[in-house]
């Protein structure tokens, strides 16, 4: 028996555990880590069963290769050789802007840094992204305009240091649970919640003040409440003069948004949008916390620019307890964005538009001619699939077909491509319609950092040996490089990708794994001698001066008319992540939501003649899908709710593929559906 | 309830599904399956009316099932299953004539037929209930010198639902019984002439001696509160009534915990408890 | 009795290694102290409780009941070492004395027993707690207890496997008493108990509304470490997984502060509220245990008040309890 200190691999909380190995050398459990600063030996349940699907059965063991239509299995040689030859030939075909790799949010940084090396050194093209795409692109994009760096501003460790949460589009307890239960903790002992959310949430039973707002009218509420709070004097002036810039431009636009104008467009009443202004304002400790209720929207990037506009308009900035504090979904998201895993970026966010960036990665990687154009997004790559335009694809850990919105699209796009590479542990409905799948190791099985929502770069370390002839996706990544005919990716272990990155990486220049023993660093830590930077924008903010970039309401991109007359609004559940290739394997987390489902209030239900627990149909103009209705005055009237893990009963079958225009971001949060409850 | 003096120690090792060979798979109605087992080693199961068995699926995993017969029919066990888990639908979809499929137990508590001896039974059976109450109604069939007046009152959903219908047809058939059966509604594609109604309409005519009479009921769960008013209507006392209650379970032997109703175990001091005992307990009607 | 150094204690238990399976307290990189074996990392004696569930080497989170191969069930069997479990407290050993109770009872649990039989457990306890704090000497419940008065440890046995244990001890000092340890753990502090009790009498006598459990349920994130940790927590799944040709059975960690604990194949649910959950996991153990087991069955390690992540262990929930429901009505008539 031994215990390895690791990673959760859920969510961006970043909680460290124990896996415990048996005698055997199989995982058999898991120990809490109790000198973790942010765990503190505490767990989710997805964390307590984290070791379960690791072992499970339905591992890949063995490259696949496309037969004759059917995937058999095949050696590493010929798949390796294969994938690198294919992307090559297509390449020389159609040229370098044919293809695109998608990189993943699940796998370390050091693994993200390498996928979006073989796509800009190797296959010359900007084409690389991953599923922040879909997640927080808006925040990386509006938090970059508005305050210079696109992440989390404070730690963690400030909810004990807030006396007011405005929790809006989070339903933290259930997606971030160990920061969601410290809330309550500090709400316990007197601090003050707010919830902007229409779902009566576990937060929301125990808030302040709930504000159940129609979905998609964030920007109204918040450009209201701003309207209050400087219409009755109750703003930070002298952050506001010493701190920001543009603060007319808020003010003339916010001048527009009375609350009982707000109230129309958001469905609350203008008295309960001056309480949460003034509750707001009246904190001296005000910490935002928001995920993808904010960002998933056509105007995601808007939202996010209001929050931040909130916060500087009340100096809830800069300190310990306040901040703009996004929650990132994903174990690794903020370290692959970090990465350079998007299509503009080298890591550390360095544009790939800048002639000197260019240069510096040039001279680092020993090529010539990296792209100057920015590539594309990953929903824009299923629509230039779709189109013809796109031509191979690599994906490294994800699962469009059920991630992205309306994958009835995303499938017609991947089956138009000429070549098809996944790269998975489990074989996922992606997987299934490639020419190619290579078998990945899970955390447990490999070496190297996650970057949780905290900006905590930590030690991601192998407990057990590779499933099967499962390979580290670092290392696989590699191989492709190796075999497409470029010899600078060669690393004995990820430490050494750790020292290349540090190298080219401003914000991660003082990483190194010597220092990763313990708890962590939080990024920006420039220097080897650098203790980390719990708190962002202290004294003055990552571009100089805030900025206030206000933004007027737009209405999401489908609205619910006489054929589909409810809100469809997409998420997560507490005991399953994303696509549940890993919880539907986890015996306890598969066992307590077995069927897709969804929420529909007690009213709609009751004048649609729905049963709880019946099933039942839902649709919209995408598809239509089978699921069990829940009914629960977690749902409001008109508006339905279903998770997105099922993929017998695909919520993203019914999603709008309706981006933000900066973010590309897709509209998970609104579409327009019905309900059929015909059996 | 009807547990041996000294409880037999299962022989070790505790988790292991003894092979039976399935010998029959009949069609209940369009959800349930009666499947008949018997031991491969040809050794009797020692069951007693009221217990239910932990049937093993490999792969799948175990389920807890009422044992649907009678000792005295001989030395199998009738097992009418209705396809609601995972476990339920592979036993439907792969269980054919001398298949192999695992057992453990007996296990749980019986019906009393001690204390019911020389007395009026009522056996008032819902739903899947029918099935653990045919090892009781061919137990008092077979024994039949040993009770009084024996009714049965059962009540399904519509006449398709019902279980067991050709043992339904002979007992109502039979001199030596009582049989009523409801149904609490008759689609008019189903032949039925029977009463309609949920089944506490079936009480109210009865003529039942609450000097001598032990009434049984086993069903859903909604069926146990308006069965026992109709009981108590007819001066019952509540240590006359026996229930079968229905619990999840994952072992069967008192270990994994899911079955419990406050200190107690419904796999061990169950799942046939006297009324008296339980009704005051939380969750537990 | 003996009496060993901390370095005497630590060659005697690698001395035992040949016999036994040592599991003991050992030090982890973060600082988490779990019960391990002696090269996982440094043995760390002092320090009170250690954080993993302490009846873990005995009732593992993960543990194959059989593997099916061919026509052919293997069944688990016995460990081939037997075990020797080190640095229980007296609240741990207390929690092993029930479980084993439990799992012996009416039908004996063998997998259990494949580990618990033939094994051996110490008990450290004395003026080596967390932070220099005293820990309550056991007194029984154990093979053998390593009593610490500071700077050495008395060898103090219970049982014919204790005495031979300690007969293979290193020659120490000899002590003939500890009378005065004996009487500072007797004079250590027993307010949570009393809470205990108290709470214990309230949930018995139904004094607790199911609004207070809502209330708690309310702040309940279902993350289960309560029950995960908790020594007498007993509850397991069990679960098949197919691997080729093989079939495998395995028992698995529970909780019952999970939706899906009860849920019948039905849909039916007895457990299906938030708050029946919640009352269930401290009227399992203060009320319902007291019933069948004729005790409380917390021992109050107090492992599921700090791993809580929002504040409602036993101990926190228990205050609560007598609080808001004990003062005066527990000076009524009837007590």
């Amino acid at each position: 028996m031994k215990r390895v200190l690791t990673t959760c691999p859920y969510c961006g909380v970043g909680c460290n555990l124990y896996l415990v190995v048996g005698d055997d050398g199989r995982l058999v459990g898991v120990e809490p880590s109790v000198g973790h600063p942010v765990s503190r030996g505490q767990l989710c349940i997805k964390g307590w069963n984290a070791f379960h699907f690791v072992n499970h059965p339905d591992r890949l063991t063995h490259p696949l290769i496309r037969r004759g239509g059917r995937l058999v299995p095949a050696s590493w040689d010929e798949a390796l050789a294969l994938v690198a030859g294919r992307m090559r030939e297509i390449q020389d075909k159609h040229g370098p802007d044919s293809v695109a790799v998608f990189s993943s949010a699940k796998t370390t940084n050091e693994e993200n840094y390498l996928a979006m090396k073989l796509t800009r050194a190797v296959f010359k093209t900007n084409n690389v992204d991953h599923c922040a795409r879909l997640c927080h692109a808006s925040t990386v994009a509006g938090l970059a305009a508005t305050f210079g760096s696109g992440a989390m501003t404070n730690s963690i460790a400030c909810v004990e240091q807030a006396d007011l949460f405005f929790v809006i589009g989070s339903n933290t307890t259930e997606q971030h649970p160990i920061i969601g239960a410290r809330i309550i903790q500090v709400c316990q002992n007197g601090g003050k919640l707010m919830v902007a959310d229409n779902r009566k949430i576990r937060l929301a039973r125990l808030a302040d003040l709930h504000l159940r707002h129609r979905n998609g009218t964030d920007v109204a509420l918040l450009n209201a409440m701003m309207h209050v709070i400087i219409s009755e004097g109750l703003t930070d002036e002298e952050f506001i003069a010493s701190r920001t810039e543009r603060y007319e431009d808020l003010e003339r636009l916010v001048a527009h948004y009375p609350p009982a104008r707000a109230a129309r467009i958001t469905g609350l009443t203008p008295e309960e949008i001056a309480d949460a202004a003034r509750l707001f304002a009246s904190a001296d400790h005000a910490m935002i916390i928001y995920a993808m209720g904010i960002t998933q929207h056509t105007h995601g990037v808007d939202n996010v620019r209001s929050c931040a506009n909130l916060a500087m308009l009340t100096g809830n900035i800069g300190r310990p307890g306040t901040g703009v504090n996004p929650l990132r979904g994903q174990n690794n998201v903020q370290g692959a964005c970090d990465m350079g895993a998007l299509p503009d970026v080298y890591s550390g966010y360095q544009r790939v538009t800048d002639d000197a960036a260019r240069a510096k990665f040039q001279r680092a990687w020993g090529v010539r001619g990296l792209p100057r154009d920015v590539g594309i997004t990953s929903t824009a790559a299923i629509d230039a699939a779709a189109a013809g335009d796109l031509k191979a694809l690599y994906v490294i850990g994800e699962n469009p077909t059920l991630s992205h919105p309306d994958i009835r699209h995303v499938r017609t796009a991947l089956q138009n491509l000429e070549f098809l590479a996944v790269q998975d542990i489990f074989q996922t409905t992606t997987a299934d319609l490639a020419d190619v799948v290579l078998p990945a190791c899970s955390f447990a099985e490999k070496d190297g950092t996650f970057t949780s929502t905290e900006r905590r770069v930590q030690r991601v370390r192998r407990a057990v040996s590779p499933i099967g002839e499962s390979r580290p996706d670092w290392h696989i990544i590699c191989e492709i490089a190796s075999r497409a005919g470029y010899s600078g990716m060669q690393y004995d272990s990820p430490d050494a990708v750790m020292e290349e990155i540090a190298a080219l990486t401003p914000s991660y220049g003082g990483i190194s794994y010597s220092r990763l023993d313990g708890p962590g660093l939080q990024w920006p830590c420039p220097a080897a001698d650098h203790q980390g930077t719990p708190v962002l924008h202290v004294g003055k903010f990552a571009r100089g001066q805030g900025v206030f970039r206000p933004a007027d309401y737009r209405p999401p991109a489908e609205l619910p008319d006489d054929d589909y007359p409810f809100v469809l609004t997409t998420g997560r559940n507490y005991f399953h992540f994303h696509t549940g290739t890993m919880t539907r394997r986890s015996r306890l987390l598969h066992r307590e939501e077995r069927f897709p489902y969804v929420e529909i209030s007690p009213e709609d239900a009751r004048s649609l003649g729905i049963r709880d627990q019946q099933w039942i149909h839902v649709g919209t103009r995408r598809g239509e899908v089978r699921v069990q209705a829940r009914v629960t005055d977690t749902a409001m009237k008109g508006v339905l709710f279903m998770p997105f893990h099922y993929v017998e009963a695909a919520a993203n079958l019914l999603t709008i593929n309706a981006l933000d225009p900066e973010a590309e971001i897709p509209e998970f949060k609104v579409c327009a559906a019905r309900v059929r409850s015909t059996p | 309830m009807g547990r041996p003096p000294t409880r037999q120690q299962a022989p070790a090792p505790l988790y292991r599904p003894v092979p039976c060979t399935v010998q029959s798979v009949a069609d209940l109605t369009p959800t349930e399956k009666l499947f008949r087992l018997v031991r491969e080693d040809g050794r009797p199961f020692g069951h007693r009316p009221g217990q239910f068995v932990q049937v093993s699926m490999l792969g799948a995993g175990e389920a807890p099932i009422s044992v649907s017969s009678s000792p005295t029919r001989g030395p199998y066990l009738d097992l009418g299953v209705r396809r609601a888990g995972e476990l339920t639908g592979l036993m439907h979809e792969v269980l054919a004539p001398g298949a192999e499929v695992g057992i453990r137990g007996p296990f749980g508590t019986s019906f009393d037929t001690d204390a019911m001896r020389g007395g009026d039974v009522l056996l008032i059976a819902g739903g899947c209930g029918l099935a653990p109450m045919r090892a009781l109604i061919q137990y008092c069939e077979d024994r039949r010198d040993e009770f009084g007046n024996v009714t049965v009152l059962y009540g399904a959903r519509t006449p398709e639902d019902r279980l067991y219908k050709d043992d339904l047809a002979e007992w109502s058939r039979s001199p030596h019984l009582d049989c009523r059966c409801t149904v609490d509604e008759a689609p008019p594609d189903q032949q039925w002439d029977g009463n309609v109604g949920v089944i506490t309409t079936l009480m109210p005519p009865l003529e039942v001696d609450p000097q001598r009479t032990t009434a049984v009921i086993v069903g859903p769960p909604v069926m146990y509160r308006f069965v026992i008013s109709e009981l108590e209507a007819k001066r019952l006392r509540h240590d006359q009534v026996i229930v079968s209650l229905e619990r999840h379970m994952k072992c069967g032997v008192g270990k994994c915990g899911h079955c419990t109703i406050e200190h107690l175990y419904c796999c061990l001091d169950g799942p046939v408890f006297r009324l008296d005992e339980i009704i005051h307990l939380k969750g537990a009607i | 009795m003996k009496s060993l150094t901390l370095q005497q204690v630590q060659d005697f238990l690698r001395s035992l290694t040949s016999d036994y399976d040592v599991q003991a307290p050992i030090a982890l990189p973060d600082g988490t102290r779990v019960l391990g074996r002696l090269d996982e990392g440094p043995l760390a004696i002092p320090g009170g409780r250690v954080d993993s569930k302490p009846t873990s080497p005995f009732f593992p989170q993960l543990d194959r009941i059989f593997a099916y191969r061919r026509g052919s069930i293997a069944m688990q069997q016995p460990v081939e070492k037997p075990l020797l479990v080190v640095g229980l407290t007296a609240e741990d050993a207390d929690a092993l004395t029930f479980i084993d109770e439990f799992f012996a009872a009416e039908y004996r649990d063998d997998v259990y027993f494949n580990k618990r039989d033939r094994s051996a457990v110490i008990v450290v306890s004395g003026r080596c707690g967390k932070d220099g704090g005293f820990l309550k000497i056991a007194g029984g419940d154990c093979d053998l207890e390593f009593v610490c008065d500071g700077e050495r440890y008395v060898l103090v046995p219970y049982t014919e496997a204790g005495k031979r244990l300690a007969h293979r001890a290193p020659e120490g000092d000899e002590v003939s008493s500890i009378a005065d340890l004996q009487a500072e753990s007797d004079a250590l502090p027993d307010d949570d108990r009393q809470v205990l009790e108290r709470a214990s009498r309230l949930l018995q006598e139904d004094r607790v509304p199911e609004e207070f459990w809502a209330e708690i349920a309310d702040r309940c994130i279902a993350c289960t470490a309560c029950n995960l940790l908790c020594p007498t927590c007993t509850c397991f799944e069990v679960f098949d997984w197919t691997r080729g040709e093989q079939i495998e059975r395995y028992r698995l960690w529970d909780s019952c502060q999970l939706a899906g604990f009860m849920r019948e194949a039905s849909g039916h649910n007895p457990m299906g509220e938030e708050h029946v959950r919640t009352r269930r996991r401290i009227h399992h153990k203060l009320a319902a245990d007291r019933t069948r087991w004729g005790r409380i069955s917390c021992s109050l390690c107090g492992r599921c008040d700090d791993v809580c992540p929002s504040g409602i262990g036993i101990k926190a929930v228990t205050r609560e309890i007598v609080r808001r429901f004990g003062i005066e009505k527990e000076n009524g008539p009837e007590t």
